[in-house]
Order: structure tokens, then sequence, then C-alpha cells
């Protein structure tokens, strides 16, 4: 018998979502067989079976967040070979080896396999329920009908709940990289297709609760997975941290001109060339310059880390909601190797690949909706960062220059800050140069490492 | 092959049509989804053309010729006092049955939209089949597929049938004589079903099985009635005895076998019948091709959807682990279709009835009173004779006996058995008991029509409680 345990999949992670259960009880398994999908920090790991035997009981339910070294599931790795013939195991399998292949006598499953009469049986497997996991009020224990129905309406009660208690998180413009960011269809879609069971199950008992008033539909999802992980982190900023903003603009013509320049080499090496390298050098050149603002502070200690190394994450727009896969060491690498790793780190976010080091361990945020639009935004820091960086959308504008009005590029940047940690003059300082640093990219040249 | 070949194109492939695969196909057919049914001979698979059906019509046949003997007591005589067994109408008969119900399935799968092939499918990849066709060669290009082909009799090469004198239990049904004696290797259900049949025709039966007793699968108190009944019919039972060798000689076959109290004995007989199991026919079906794993004894596992390793294909009946049962088979088919038409389905029951044709019969479902022992269950068991029921005295069937396996807390059935005429028959209202998760009362507090044999199920569960009405309750 093998407890399989929730493990530490990787740093600072203390607990997990599950997402999807992929055995049931009596299943074969053989090691290294993906068992569960489980949401740890931001991303979507596979856990595989530790031995290879027969799933005896899964202690756990598809949507529990449950905490490191919990039983997900337990393995009878004795069933395979006959062994295991513990007092009332909680499953047989049914297509388990028999003695020989005529008629031999099936085992009934033990005491711990709810009872339910196959209607009932067939009922819970379309609304997505895990028999096991309700408990009966029938004679004997026997689950009915209308435990079911309980069972499906308690459940919608739990994801309400959920809701209600971070709703002011997941209101509109409360995300550091996409204020005011529209729901796409994409994410629509893909949290439809996410949530099909729970919506069956609010389905099938659309009778004992209201799901709308009049023709004024309301849908009812449960916050989950990524969405709710972001949530909680955008509440955590924003109760610990004192965030200010302050917005600036930028002159951009010769930067453009410079990207101009550079692109056909950038093609040269299939790669598109943004301006978000050219940002992050420049963000590099002034954190070395201002440490404070590439710090974090400990609570439990009250101390100020100062970083001396430069990975800057980078908030990326995908299916499943804000990802923020980390640049590592961006002081080290130059503006075509800061484009290729964007690229390369954009894609496994929309492709939900990332690993749980390619998102952690960042000391410095950049948020860019420039490609979307707005004008200025709040962003809310990264915690445990304390500060982070909006790019805004690039556009002609009348500016004054030597006393006359001319046309140029401006783009307008939002800079968040911990006011615990950094005063208002630093990080208008702190914005100064990157303008500087932007505005003249020889300059910029000339500084970097 | 053809270069360039051009793939049919369907939803499902369904390879086998026996009762798995047939089922299996008319449910896919009934979801909307594009059916291709590869069947090799003929639809219906084993069951249908040499297994269930085929057996249970020569089991039929020998019990009423048998039960002619006993008529007299009846107040029935023949008018000149004898009668006589015609094998060549027997086969007639029974191919007649067996083409009704294969005609059957073939008008079922066409109303239901399925294109049967017929031929000999292997997979080229895990989205294509080859099918041989008497020369042609086609292939389909399919999104999901369902293995279904079944398994065959297994023997080992010392015993390798023949198929004149050494036979398996195909050739046996198919004979146009019977003969005047048979040596039957495996005490199997199969061996002593048509053992007894046979012995019933006037063919002098000898069994030889390894294990000490017959129907070695079965709960020992159960097949007590059946060694009884084999004794009656002078069939020979060797157990606990093994074939060394088998030879033919002459028109002959001669088995030298082994056992402990006996030593070398030589045993000369008209014909030999091997039965001592069955192997899955995964060998040459290109599994490989497709990524389909099987385990070291040949067969694929599944879960609980029948989904093979390759979640896109399936796997049902014989192939699979488990008893080798047609109703198994179906159970698994239909959930097989279901599951690829995006329905929720499942082979969840532990509860698969098990059924002997043996005379008398044998029939249950859940555990026996050792196998809930072993599994930790407090159980009580009762049981009620045949003898105390009226319709079994009338139809002068009363040897036998029902018992309930209740679990002694909860007085939740755990598991039905019976022994005795119409067995078969009765174990539907077991298996429709333990799915319904019915306690021993439910059983009892049922009215039960009278005067029937289901009567016995009532009296069971009355004795588990203590009021039987019909025998001395145990104090």
């Amino acid at each position: 018998m093998v407890e399989f345990k929730l493990p530490d999949v990787g740093e600072g992670m203390h607990e997990g979502e599950i997402l999807k259960v992929l055995v049931r009880p009596g299943e074969a398994v053989v090691q290294d067989q993906p068992v569960i999908e489980v949401q740890t920090d931001k991303v979507s790991a596979e856990l595989s079976a530790p031995a290879t035997g027969v799933v005896q009981e899964i202690r756990i339910a598809e949507g529990d967040t449950v905490e490191v070294g919990t039983v997900l599931l337990v393995i009878d790795t004795g069933a395979a070979s006959g062994e295991g013939t513990e007092a009332k195991p909680t499953v047989t399998p049914v297509s388990a080896p028999e003695k020989q292949s005529t008629a031999t006598v099936p085992a009934r499953q033990g005491a711990s396999r709810s009872l339910a009469t196959p209607y009932v049986r067939q009922l819970a497997r379309e609304m997505k329920i895990d028999i096991e996991q309700v408990s009966g009020t029938g004679p004997a224990g026997r689950v009915t009908e209308e435990d079911l129905r309980q069972f499906a309406s308690a459940g919608q009660k739990r994801a309400l709940q959920e809701v209600s208690a971070t709703a002011f998180a997941a209101a509109p413009v409360n995300e550091p990289a996409e204020p005011a960011r529209p729901v796409t269809p994409a994410a629509v879609s893909k949290t439809a297709e996410q949530e099909k069971p729970v919506q069956k199950q609010a389905a099938s008992q659309a009778s004992a609760l209201p799901v709308g008033v009049g023709d004024h539909l309301i849908e009812r999802l449960p916050l989950k997975g990524i969405r709710k992980k972001i949530s909680e982190h955008m509440v955590k900023s924003v109760t610990v941290i004192p965030h200010v903003t302050s917005v600036d603009e930028l002159e951009m013509d010769q930067l453009q001109a410079l990207r101009e320049r550079l692109k056909p080499h950038a093609e040269k090496k299939q790669l598109k060339l943004t301006f978000l390298p050219f940002f992050i050098k420049a963000l590099v050149i002034a954190l070395k310059e201002y440490p404070v603002m590439n710090a974090s502070i400990d609570d439990a200690t009250n101390e100020i880390l100062l970083k001396r190394f430069y990975h800057i994450g980078i908030a990326t727009d995908t299916p499943d909601g804000l990802i923020v896969p980390v640049i590592r060491d961006a002081d080290r690498k130059s503006i075509f190797q800061l484009a290729a790793e964007i690229k390369q780190l954009a894609e496994l976010a929309r492709q939900g690949k990332l690993t749980l080091e390619q998102i952690t361990g960042g000391t410095f945020t950049i948020s860019n909706v420039g490609p979307i639009g707005g004008l200025q935004a709040t962003p809310i820091i990264n915690h445990p960062e304390v500060a982070i960086l909006a790019l805004h959308k690039m556009e002609k504008r009348w500016v004054v220059r030597e006393e006359e009005g001319v046309i140029r590029q401006m783009m307008n940047i939002s800079l968040s800050f911990d006011h615990r940690l950094i005063d208002g003059v630093t990080a208008v300082r702190f914005t100064n140069r990157i303008k500087e640093l932007l505005e003249d990219p020889n300059l910029l040249f000339a500084e970097m490492v | 092959m053809v270069v360039g070949e051009i793939a049919i194109e369907t939803d499902v492939v369904v390879i086998g049509g026996g009762p798995g695969g047939y089922a299996a196909a008319i449910r896919l057919g009934q979801l909307g989804q594009s059916v291709v049914l590869v069947e090799k001979e003929v639809l219906g698979g084993v069951c249908l053309n040499r297994g269930c059906i085929p057996s249970k019509a020569l089991i039929h046949a020998a019990g009423e010729y048998h039960k002619l003997a006993g008529l007299g007591k009846l107040g029935i005589r023949l008018p000149d006092g004898s009668a006589a067994f015609h094998m060549p109408d027997w086969q007639a008969w029974k191919e007649s049955v067996v083409a009704q119900l294969s005609q059957g399935v073939e008008q079922l799968c066409q109303a239901n939209g399925v294109t049967v092939v017929k031929g000999s499918a292997t997979f080229l990849s895990a989205d294509r089949i080859g099918v041989e066709t008497g020369g042609d060669f086609e292939t389909y290009k399919f999104r999901q597929a369902i293995i279904a082909t079944g398994s065959r009799p297994f023997a080992p090469k010392a015993l390798a049938p023949d198929h004149e004198r050494i036979l398996d239990s195909t050739d046996l049904l198919n004979l146009q004589e019977l003969p005047k004696s048979l040596a039957i290797i495996g005490g199997g259900y199969i061996g002593m079903e048509l053992g007894m049949a046979l012995a019933k025709l006037g063919t002098s039966v000898t069994v030889v099985e390894a294990a000490p007793g017959i129907l070695p699968q079965t709960a020992p108190h159960l097949t007590q009635e059946v060694r009884k009944q084999a004794k009656k019919l002078g069939i020979s039972v060797k157990t606990a005895t093994k074939v060394e060798e088998i030879s033919r000689s002459g028109d002959q076959v001669t088995l030298a076998v082994l056992s402990e109290p006996h030593g070398r004995e030589e045993l000369t007989v008209d014909k030999a019948l091997v039965t001592i199991g069955r192997v899955p026919n995964t060998g040459d079906i290109g599994l490989g091709q497709a990524g389909v794993v099987i385990d070291e004894k040949g067969y694929i596992p599944v879960n609980a959807e029948c989904r093979t390793n390759q979640p896109h294909i399936f796997a049902i009946g014989d192939v699979t682990p488990g008893p080798a049962l047609a109703h198994r088979a179906s159970k698994q088919g239909i959930v097989a279709a279901e599951v690829i038409a995006g329905l929720p389905s499942s082979v969840d029951s532990p509860y698969v009835p098990y059924v002997i044709f043996t005379d008398p019969p044998i029939a249950g479902v859940g555990l026996t009173p050792e196998e809930a022992k072993e599994q930790g269950y407090r159980v009580r068991t009762a049981s009620f004779p045949y003898r105390a029921n009226g319709k079994a005295l009338v139809i002068d069937e009363r040897d036998g006996f029902a018992e309930v396996v209740v679990e002694e807390d909860t007085h939740l059935l755990v598991g039905m058995h019976v022994v005795g005429a119409d067995a078969p028959n009765l174990i539907g209202e077991g298996a429709l008991a333990l799915e319904l998760a019915a306690r021993v009362e439910d059983l009892a507090l049922t009215i039960h029509p009278h005067p029937t044999l289901s009567e016995v199920w009532l009296e069971a569960a009355e004795a588990a409680l203590g009021h039987a009405i019909h025998i001395v309750n145990k104090k």
C-alpha cells in the first residue's frame, strides 16, 4: 500500500489545487503514469504515480486545495500480485486479473464502496459527482437521488462563498498588467470549458437554485485555477503594500528609429524586435543605480533585501490569465538575446508549459499593455517585489519642443512603488533615468554592461 | 498494399463481431457515429456460433432426452418404450437457431447504420486498419477503435487438437455422430457442461482434472450436487490427475494419466476433448503498430471506460483481463461506445453474475461466504433447499439449494448463489438485488409468485432472518 502525498514540486509551494483526477478507484496504474493534475503557484503540473498497482482510494476531489504532504490517493501495490487482501479493501477492480479466464466469482467491493442503485450511479456520473464522496441518507446509508442533488447544491454554495470572499480582487482594473483588460473570447471559452462540470452540476439542479432574474441570466462560475491564484495574489499585494503610482511620458522617436535600423538584423536571426528588450536594458541600468527599487521586504524579520541580480518578470496575457515568466540575469543579456527569450517564454506561457522555475524568483516586473491600449494605470506590485513598471500605448502627440509645437511618438509609463520603502522622489528619479536612457538610446548603449 | 492507397474514413472501427463487438457497433450507430464493424467469420462470435448458443442447444437437447427416462413415474409412457437421439437432426436444428440469431444481429447492424465488413483486420498504425477481404485489401482511417477480437481455446502443444480425434469444444459441437467414449481433459465449466450433456446422450465420459475437484473456480459447497449427479450419470471423474501423454492409436485415442493414489494409468477412448482454458486473440492484429500494450498473458489492460493505453483505442470482452463471459463483453461494448460518443459511462459494477449449465446448473453473483470472510466481512449465510419448494417437486427437480450471504451488521446482501433447476434464470433476481444494494429484508418482504422456483430466494432470505416458513429454522 503506497500513500501518494502532494509533493513539493517547487520552491515556496505549500499548497496546490487539484485540477483533475485522471484515475478512478480500482484502476490499475503503472509507475510514472500521470494520475493527478495540480495547479500550484501559476503552474499546472501533472503528478505521476509513484508506484505500479491498483488505485485503492482517492482522498481528494477535483477543485480541492490541499497542502503539501496531504495524501492524495492510495495505491495498492500488492493488488496485481494478488497480495494485499487486508480487511475490506476499498475497491476490487472489475477488470482485475482473474485466476482463470472462465467463470469465476467476481469479488464484491468492500464496504467502503458507497451503496447506490445503478441509476443513481449513472446520475452521479452525469452530474460529474464522485459518488464515493457523497454520504447517503437512504436505508443502510444508500446514496439517493436527493443526496446527489444536496451534494451538488452544497458544492455550489461553497463556490459562491469563495467568489464573495475575493470579489473585490476580481473586480475590473485590478491587475497590474492589464488595467481594464477586456475578457477575451478565448479566455471565456477556455473558462467555460474548464468549468463545464460545475455548470452541468448547476444545470442539473436548476430547480434548486435560481440562476437569473427574469430574462437576465446570471452565470455563476467558481473562482478557481489560475484566476483564483491571481485573485489571492492581488489581495495580498494591495493589502500588504501601500501603493503609489507615478506616471511619466517618454519621447520614443529616436528609439523607434534605432529599432527600425536593427529590425533587418533581428529578422536575420528570426527575431521580432519589440521595444520591450530596450526597456529591460534601461530598467536594469536604472535598477543598478537605485538598488532599493530591486529590493523586497522580509515582513517576518523587518529586513530589506537588496538583490544584486536582475530577474525581470514580464507580465504576459495568456488564455488562462495573467502569467509572469521571468527573464533571469537580464543585465547579462544582449538586446537580441532578450528578444529571443521574451518570445520563447511568451509562447510557453500561452501553451501553459512554463515550469515553476520560469515563473519564480523575479526581482522586478514590467507589464506591457501598450499593444492593447490605455493611457495610464495603477499597476499592482507583484509581491514581494517593491515596484512595477507598466508601459502604455505609443502614439503621436503634439508636444512643445524649444517653444514650438511638434509631433512626436510619445509613450506613457506608470510606475507603482512600495511607499514603505521608496520615497516619491526616488521613484521619480528612477523613472527620469529610464526616460533619459530611452529617449537617447546612444546613452543606453554607452551605459550598457 | 498499394502505394498511395485511399483510406475510407470512419468515426469508429470495431474489430470483432461477437457479443461485445456487435453490441458496441449497434450502440455507436444509435449514438450517431459512423461505424465499420470488421468480422472475419460470422457475426455473433464465439458466443453465438461456437460457444453459449450451440452448447446450450446441446445441453438442452440432452436434458430433454435424459428426462424421458424419468417420465414413466409421471405417468407418461413412450409407445415403444424407448427414445433415440439423432445427432444430424440436432445439428440442423442448432444451425437454424444460430442462423436466425446471426441474421438478427446482421439486421440490427444494418438498421443502426453499421457497415459490416467481412475480413481480417490488422492495425497499420494508431489510426488506420487494413482489412483483408479474400484477396482485396482495404484501409480504414478511424478516429477511435474498439478491439473485440475475443479468445480461442487454449491447448499446450502436447495436447494440440487434431480436430478429428482430439477435439476442442468447437469440434465437439460440430460432430455429426456421438462418440461412444469421450475423455475430457479439464473439468472446468465447459468440460463439465459438455461432459454431462454427452453422458446423458449415451456417451461414456471420463473427466480428467488436474485440480483436486471439478469446477475448480467454483466454491466446493456449490459443486457438490454436480459431483453427485455426475456420478449418477456414470461419468468417471478423475481429479488431481494429470495427463502425461496423448496419442492416437488407430481409430482411438490413448491418454496416459498420472495421479497420486493410482500412479500411471492408460485410458483409451474414441475421442478426447481438450478444454483447459482460453487465450486472448491479441497476437496477430498489429497491436504493436497501433501502440497498444498487452500484459504478459496477452490481455489488453483497460480502465473502467475500457480505454487501452492509447486513449482513443478501446478493448472489450475476452481480450481484456477478467472472466471470459459474453455478458461482460456486451456491457463493456456498450460502455466503450457511450464513452466514445461522449456520454458518462463506466464499467463500475463488481457484480458480474456467472452461470454454469451443468446438471444441476449453478449460478451466482457477488461473494461466496468464504470470499466474504477473506475480505473481512462478518457474514451470515442461509440456504433453502429445492426439496422444500413445491414447484421443484412438481417438476421433479429436487436437487439443489439457494444461498444468501448477508453482512451481519447491515443485513446487506453481499452474495447470492443458487444450485438447481433453472439457476441461470433465477440469478437475475440476485444480480438486481445486489445492484440495488438490497438488504436481506428487501428480499424477504418482496412478494414472490407461487408456485415458482423463485420462492427459494424468499425462503432463503427469511431463513437468514430466522423465520423461514417451509423449513425448520436454526435456533
